[in-house]
C-alpha cells in the first residue's frame, strides 16, 4: 500500500491548486505543497526497508485473464527517483511561486505540475508493464500542457507540439516493445520480467524488442538523433524546465533503461547501440552547448550531453558503469535543477536570457552568482563537487571497458573531449554572465531575487557541495540500494572516496579541465568556426516534415476515396472477393465426398427460369417497371425452391415480403423518372464491373458447391430434440424464433419498428415533383377507384384476416407464425388502400400505426420481463397443455403472446411504411386539381 | 403409378412456366408482361399443390393459398400503376 | 443438382453485385433486392438440399437424421424480414435524395456531398 499512497497523494492533490487559487499566491502554494510533502513523508518512512533491499509490492487484480493488474513496487531505484521527483518537485513549487508573474494562472500551473508529478511517480513505481506505459504517456501529455503553458507564444506551442510528437511516437514504439517482452516471458509484471533476462536475450524477438525499447527511451531522453525537441521545449516557463527537462521527465528514458537493465542488457547489440548513441549525444550536446547564446539553450544542450553520458555509462559492459550511471543521475538532477533555477532568477531579475547582453552580473547579484558558479563548477566536474565524483567514475569506467573491441580506446578519448567541452561551456556560463564587463542594454536593472526564491537554489547547491565532500555519508546507502535494483545481484566493490591516487582518470579530469579552459580562452575562433555552418532550425524542419506527411496522406486518401459510391462498392467487392477466395485455395479439390442428388427436370427448368429472370432484371434495369416484374419472378421462384427443399415457413415469408416489396417499389417509382438516362458509365468501367462481379459470383458458386459436396454436421440436433419438451411446439423453426432465439427476434422487430419510424419521419414533407402523364405520354385514367377492384378487395379482406389469424395461431406447431400472419394482414390492408383510397381507409382505421408498433414491442418485451417476475431469466417461455370439452387438447404457451407482439409490430411497421408512402400523393393531386 | 403421373404433370406445369417466361420477355406491351407474371403465379400455385401431393404432406397448401391471394394483390397493384401511376390514392 | 444450384447462386450474386456498382441509384436498390435474395438462397442451399422433410416434429418419429436443418431457416426468415425493412428505408432515402438533387445519378450526387 505504501507505493500506492505515494502515487495517490499527488494524484489527489491535482485538484488542490485549482480550488485554492483564490487564496492568493502564498496560500495556493502552501496548499499545493501539502500533497507532495505528505507523499515524501510516506516515502521516507519506507526508507529502512528499501535500504535493506526489501521491495514493497502491492498488487490489485483487474482483469486477471488478460494479465492486467494495477500493481506498484518500491525498490531502490524507485525510491531514488521518488526522492528526486518529490524533493525537487517541492523546491520547484516554492520557486514557481516567485517566478510566475501575476498574469499567469497559478492554480492551473500547479495543477499541471502536480499532474506531471503523479504521472512520473506512476512511471517509477509501476510494477505492471502496461500500467508503466500508461503513466509514460501521461508524462508526455503533462509535459505538453506545461510547455505550452504560455500558449500565446507561438514558439511555446510549436515546441510543445514537437515534444509531444516525438515522445509520443517513441511511446508507441515502447508499447510495442513492452508487449513483446510480456509475450515472450509470459508475464506483465516488471519484477518477474526482470528475472527472465535470459529468456528475453535468447528469444528471436530480442533485436526487435531492443530497438523498439531504445526508441522509446531515446526519444524521451533526447538522445541523438531525437535530441532536437529538448531545446525547443525551453519555451516553457523556467520552473518547468528545471523540473521536467533537467531533473525528471527526461530522466524517464534513462530510468527505463536502468530499470530493464538486468532484463535487456548484456548483449553485444545493447552495448554497441547504447554506448554509441550515448557517446554521440554527449559530444553533440556538449559541442552545441558552447555556442548557444541563450542561457536556457546552453543548459538544455548541456542536459542533452549529460543524458548522453548516463546513456553511455548504461551501455558500457561493466557493472560499475551502471553504478556510475545511477550516481550521475542523482548528481546531474541536483546541479542541473539548481542551474536552471539560477538561470530563471537571472531572467526574472534582468529581463533577458541572452548571454551576449548579460555581462558582469556579479556585482548586482553576488549571492546568486556564487551559488550559480558553484553549481556550474559541479557541472564542469571540478573537485569537491558531486559532479566531479561521477565524472571520475565515468572516466574510470571508460578505461576498463571493451565495448567496441579493439576500438574501445575511442571511448575514453572522446569522453575526455566531451569533458573538455563541458568545462568550456560551464566556464562560458560562469564567466560570460557574471563577469566580462558591463551588461548591455538590459530591460531591467538586475538585483537580488526575493529571499525565498533563492532558497531552492541554495538547498540544491549545498547538497552538491556536501555530496561532493562526504559522498558516502550523504548518498552511500541510497546509491547502494538503487544500484542493487538496477543490477539485481550483489554489487561489486566500489569506493566513493574523493581521492583514488594519481591514476589515469584523474589525469583525464585534469586534461579535460585544462583543455576546456583553453577552448574557452580561444572561443572567438571556435565561434568563427561554428558560424561557418548554416544554422538549421529544427522547428522548421519538423514542421516541414509534418506538412509533407499530411499532403501525402491527403493524396492517398483522395485516391482511395473520391466520394464516389461506385468506387467504394468496387473496392468492397474486390476485398470480399479476395477474402472469400483465399480459403478456397487451400482445399485440395472442388468436389467432395458427399453423394450428389440426381437432377430433376422440374428443378432444372426452375433453375433455368431463375437465371433467365435474373439476367432479365439486369437487362431491363433501365426500365424500372420491367425490372420490377422480373424481380417478382425471381422472388417467386426463390420461394418455390424454398418450398421444394422443405422450408414451408420460408416460402410463406418470402411470398409475403415479395408482394410488399413490389408495392413499395411501385409507390416509390411514381416519383422517380421512369427510365434512367441512357448514358451509363463509360465502357471501361462496365467491363471492369462485369469482370469483378462475374469473378465474385464464381467464387461464391464454388464455395456453395464445395460446401454442398462435403459432409455437414450441425448443432440443430439440440433444437430438434428439445423443441417439444423445451418449447412445446412441433414447428421447430418457429420454436427457434420465438423461444430458443427469442432475443434475436426481439431485436429484429425493434429494427423493423425503427426503420418504419425513420421512414415516417423522412416522409414528413410534401414532394415537389409529380408526373402528369405516364412514360409513354398517355394521360392517366380518370377512374381513381375502379369499382370491380373495390368490390373484390372488400370481400378479400375478411378472408385474408381469417387466414392470417389461422396462420398466427397454428404457428407454433405447423408452418406459420407471427411474421407471416403480420405480413398477410398488412398486405390485405394495403390492398384496401389500393382499392378504396386513403380517405376511405382513414375513416375506418381509428388507430395510428405508431401506436401499433409500440404496442407490439411492448407486448414482446413484457413477455420477456414477465418471465423475470417468475424468477427466471429474460424471455424464458412457459407452456402447458389444456383440454377443453369440444376443442380437445391444445397447448398454450407464453410464446404466443410474444408472437402477438411480433405480429403487431410487423403489421404496424409495414402499414406505416406503405400507407405513408401512398398518402403523400393525394394532397398533391388534389392541389393540382385532378380527379 | 401416381408418382410418375405427378412427375409428368409437374413437368408440364414447368414447361408452362417457361412459356410464360417467354411471353414475359417478348411481350410487346407492359400489359402483356403483367399478364404473364400473373399466369406465372397461377402456375406456381399448381406446382406447389403438386409438390404437396408428391411428398404426401399437407404443409404446403398454405403456400399455395398465399400465392393466390398475394398474386392477386400484386397484379392489381401493377395494373393500377399502369393506368393511374399512383397506386394508393 | 448441386452444380445447378451453385450455378444459380453464382448468377444471382454476380448480377446483384453488378447492379450495385452501377451509376443510377435505382439500379443500386434493384441490386440490393437481388443481393438479399442471393444471400438467402446461398445460406439455404448450403445447409443441405433435403426434399420433402420439413423440420416439423411428428409424433413418434425421430427427426434428427434426415429432416432439413431448422436453424438456417430461422435465420433466413429473420434476414428476409429485416432486408425488407432495409429496402424500405433505402427506397425512401432515395426518394428524399431525389427531391433535393433532382436526379438519381450517383455521379452528380457525389458533387453535392463534397
Amino acid at each position: 500500500m505504501t507505493a500506492l499512497w505515494i502515487l495517490l497523494l499527488p494524484a489527489l492533490g491535482m485538484v488542490v491548486p485549482l480550488l485554492t487559487a483564490k487564496w492568493g499566491r502564498n496560500g495556493c502554494t502552501l496548499m499545493t505543497a501539502l500533497a507532495p510533502l505528505a507523499a515524501l513523508l510516506v516515502l521516507l518512512q519506507a526508507t529502512p526497508s528499501v535500504f535493506q533491499a526489501i521491495p514493497i509490492v502491492s498488487t490489485f487484480e483487474w482483469v486477471p485473464i488478460l494479465g492486467l493488474s494495477v500493481s506498484f513496487h518500491l525498490d531502490g531505484l524507485g525510491y531514488l527517483f521518488g526522492l528526486l521527483i518529490l524533493g525537487i518537485g517541492l523546491l520547484v513549487i516554492l520557486y514557481a511561486r516567485y517566478y510566475l508573474s501575476d498574469r499567469d494562472n497559478m492554480g492551473r500551473f500547479y495543477a499541471y505540475l502536480i499532474f506531471f508529478m503523479s504521472a512520473m511517480l506512476g512511471v517509477v513505481l509501476s510494477n505492471n508493464v502496461v500500467q508503466l506505459w500508461f503513466f509514460w504517456e501521461l508524462t508526455s501529455i503533462s509535459s505538453f500542457l506545461l510547455i505550452s503553458f504560455w500558449s500565446h507564444k507561438s514558439d511555446a506551442r510549436k515546441g510543445a507540439r514537437m515534444a509531444l510528437t516525438v515522445t509520443g511516437a517513441g511511446g508507441l514504439a515502447l508499447l510495442a516493445a513492452l508487449l513483446l517482452m510480456a509475450d515472450v516471458t509470459g508475464t506483465y509484471e516488471v519484477r518477474e520480467l526482470l528475472q527472465q533476462g535470459d529468456v528475453l536475450r535468447a528469444s528471436d524477438y530480442y533485436t526487435v524488442i531492443v530497438v523498439l525499447f531504445l526508441l522509446g527511451a531515446f526519444t524521451k531522453s533526447a538522445q541523438f538523433p531525437f535530441h532536437f525537441w529538448l531545446p525547443h521545449a525551453m519555451a516553457a516557463p523556467t520552473p518547468v524546465s528545471a523540473y521536467l527537462h533537467s531533473a525528471t521527465m527526461v530522466k524517464a528514458g534513462v530510468f527505463l533503461m536502468a530499470r530493464f537493465y538486468p532484463a535487456l542488457s548484456g548483449t553485444e547489440l545493447w552495448f554497441v547501440i547504447v554506448s554509441l548513441t550515448g557517446m554521440i549525444t554527449m559530444l553533440v550536446g556538449a559541442y552545441l552547448a558552447l555556442f548557444k547564446h541563450d542561457l536556457k539553450g546552453l543548459l538544455a544542450y548541456s542536459t542533452i550531453s549529460h543524458l548522453g553520458l548516463i546513456t553511455l555509462l548504461l551501455g558500457l559492459n561493466t557493472q560499475l558503469a551502471a553504478i556510475a550511471a545511477v550516481f550521475h543521475i542523482i548528481n546531474h538532477a541536483v546541479f542541473k535543477a539548481s542551474l536552471f533555477m539560477a538561470a530563471g532568477i537571472i531572467d526574472h531579475e534582468s529581463g533577458t536570457r541572452d548571454m551576449r547582453k548579460l555581462n558582469g552580473l556579479f556585482k548586482y547579484m553576488p549571492y546568486t552568482a556564487t551559488l550559480a558558479m558553484v553549481a556550474a563548477a559541479s557541472m564542469a566536474g571540478v573537485p569537491l563537487m558531486n559532479g566531479f565524483l561521477s565524472k571520475e567514475m565515468m572516466f574510470a569506467e571508460t578505461l576498463t571497458q571493451e565495448t567496441l573491441g579493439a576500438l574501445s580506446w575511442w571511448i575514453p578519448v572522446l569522453a575526455t573531449l566531451a569533458g573538455a567541452l563541458g568545462v568550456a561551456y560551464s566556464l562560458r556560463f560562469m564567466h560570460d554572465v557574471f563577469f566580462n564587463g558591463e551588461p548591455i542594454d538590459l530591460p531591467r536593472t538586475p538585483h537580488e531575487p526575493p529571499r525565498f526564491m533563492r532558497v531552492p537554489v541554495e538547498f540544491l547547491v549545498v547538497l552538491c557541495v556536501f555530496v561532493g565532500i562526504i559522498p558516502q555519508f550523504m548518498v552511500g546507502d541510497l546509491l547502494a540500494a538503487a544500484s542493487l535494483a538496477v543490477l539485481q545481484h550483489e554489487l561489486p566493490y566500489y569506493s566513493l572516496s574523493l581521492w583514488h591516487g594519481f591514476n589515469l582518470p584523474l589525469l583525464m579530469s585534469v586534461v579535460a579541465v585544462i583543455g576546456g579552459a583553453v577552448l574557452y580562452w580561444h572561443r572567438r575562433h571556435l565561434f568563427h568556426f561554428y558560424g561557418q555552418f548554416a544554422d538549421r532550425d529544427a522547428k522548421q524542419i519538423f514542421e516541414g516534415a509534418v506538412q509533407a506527411l499530411q499532403t501525402a496522406m491527403v493524396a492517398v486518401n483522395h485516391w482511395l476515396d473520391n466520394a464516389s459510391l461506385q468506387r467504394f462498392m468496387f473496392l468492397l467487392v474486390l476485398l470480399a472477393l479476395i477474402l472469400a477466395a483465399s480459403p478456397l485455395l487451400h482445399l485440395h479439390e472442388t468436389v467432395g465426398t458427399q453423394p450428389q442428388l440426381a437432377l430433376n427436370w422440374v428443378v432444372g427448368l426452375a433453375a433455368m427460369l431463375l437465371i433467365v429472370a435474373t439476367l432479365l432484371t439486369v437487362w431491363w434495369s433501365h426500365r424500372r417497371l420491367l425490372a420490377l416484374i422480373a424481380l417478382s419472378v425471381v422472388g417467386l421462384i426463390v420461394s418455390i425452391s424454398f418450398a421444394y427443399f422443405s422450408a414451408p415457413d420460408l416460402a410463406l415469408t418470402q411470398l409475403s415480403v415479395e408482394v410488399a416489396t413490389i408495392i413499395l417499389f411501385l409507390l416509390a417509382l411514381f416519383f422517380l423518372p421512369q427510365s434512367s438516362p441512357v448514358i451509363d458509365s463509360p465502357f471501361k468501367i462496365i467491363v471492369r464491373d462485369l469482370g469483378v462481379a462475374a469473378l465474385f459470383g464464381s467464387v461464391i458458386g464454388t464455395l456453395c458447391y464445395v460446401m454442398l459436396t462435403r459432409p455437414l454436421t450441425s448443432i440443430s440436433a439440440f433444437f430438434l430434440e428439445n423443441s417439444v419438451p423445451g418449447g412445446g411446439g412441433t414447428n421447430v423453426v418457429n420454436v427457434i424464433l420465438v423461444d430458443f432465439r427469442g432475443f434475436d427476434t426481439l431485436g429484429e422487430i425493434t429494427v423493423l419498428g425503427i426503420a418504419a419510424l425513420g421512414i415516417y419521419k423522412l416522409l414528413a414533407r410534401i414532394p415537389l415533383y409529380m408526373p402528369t402523364t405516364d412514360s409513354k405520354g398517355h394521360r392517366w385514367s380518370q377512374d381513381r377507384h375502379p369499382v370491380l377492384l373495390a368490390l373484390v378487395s372488400q370481400s378479400l379482406l375478411p378472408l385474408a384476416l381469417l387466414v392470417s389469424a389461422y396462420i398466427f395461431l397454428r404457428g407454433h406447431n405447423l408452418p406459420g407464425g407471427g411474421f407471416i400472419a403480420g405480413l398477410i394482414t398488412a398486405v390485405a390492408l394495403v390492398q384496401q388502400y389500393v382499392a378504396h383510397g386513403v380517405d376511405w381507409m382513414k375513416g375506418r382505421i381509428v388507430f395510428n400505426y405508431q401506436a401499433i408498433i409500440a404496442a407490439g414491442l411492448l407486448i414482446a418485451t413484457m413477455t420477456g420481463v414477465g418471465s423475470m417476475a417468475f424468477g427466471r431469466e429474460f424471455l424464458t417461455t412457459w407452456f402447458d397443455y389444456v383440454s377443453w370439452p369440444i376443442v380437445g387438447k391444445f397447448e398454450i404457451a407464453s410464446a404466443l403472446i410474444f408472437d402477438l407482439g411480433v405480429y403487431l409490430t410487423v403489421v404496424g411497421a409495414t402499414l406505416l411504411i406503405l400507407a405513408n408512402l401512398g398518402k403523400l400523393t393525394t394532397t398533391e393531386r388534389l392541389r393540382a386539381g385532378e380527379g | 403409378m401416381l408418382e410418375s403421373v405427378l412427375l409428368l404433370v409437374s413437368l408440364m406445369v414447368a414447361v408452362a412456366l417457361v412459356l410464360n417466361a417467354w411471353r414475359l420477355m417478348i411481350g410487346p406491351s407492359t400489359a402483356d408482361r403483367i399478364l404473364a407474371l400473373d399466369t406465372m403465379y397461377i402456375n406456381s400455385i399448381a406446382l406447389i399443390v403438386l409438390l404437396g401431393l408428391y411428398f404426401q404432406t399437407d404443409l404446403y397448401y398454405e403456400a399455395a393459398l398465399l400465392i393466390a391471394m398475394l398474386g392477386f394483390v400484386s397484379t392489381a397493384a401493377l395494373a393500377k400503376y399502369l393506368i393511374r401511376g399512383d397506386i394508393i390514392e | 443438382m448441386e452444380v445447378v444450384m451453385a450455378f444459380v447462386v453464382a448468377t444471382l450474386f454476380s448480377c446483384a453485385l453488378y447492379m450495385m456498382m452501377r451509376r443510377s441509384i435505382v439500379k443500386l436498390v434493384i441490386g440490393l433486392i437481388l443481393l438479399s435474395n442471393a444471400a438467402n438462397l446461398l445460406i439455404f442451399v448450403v445447409s443441405g438440399l433435403t426434399r420433402g422433410a420439413p423440420p416439423l416434429i411428428i409424433e413418434g418419429v425421430d427427426p434428427s437424421p434426415f429432416v432439413a436443418d431448422p436453424l438456417p431457416q430461422a435465420l433466413i426468415l429473420t434476414a428476409i424480414v429485416i432486408s425488407f425493412g432495409v429496402l424500405a428505408f433505402a427506397v425512401v432515402l432515395i426518394r428524399r435524395a431525389y427531391e433535393v438533387v433532382k436526379t438519381d445519378d450517383l455521379d452528380q450526387m457525389k458533387d453535392t456531398d463534397t
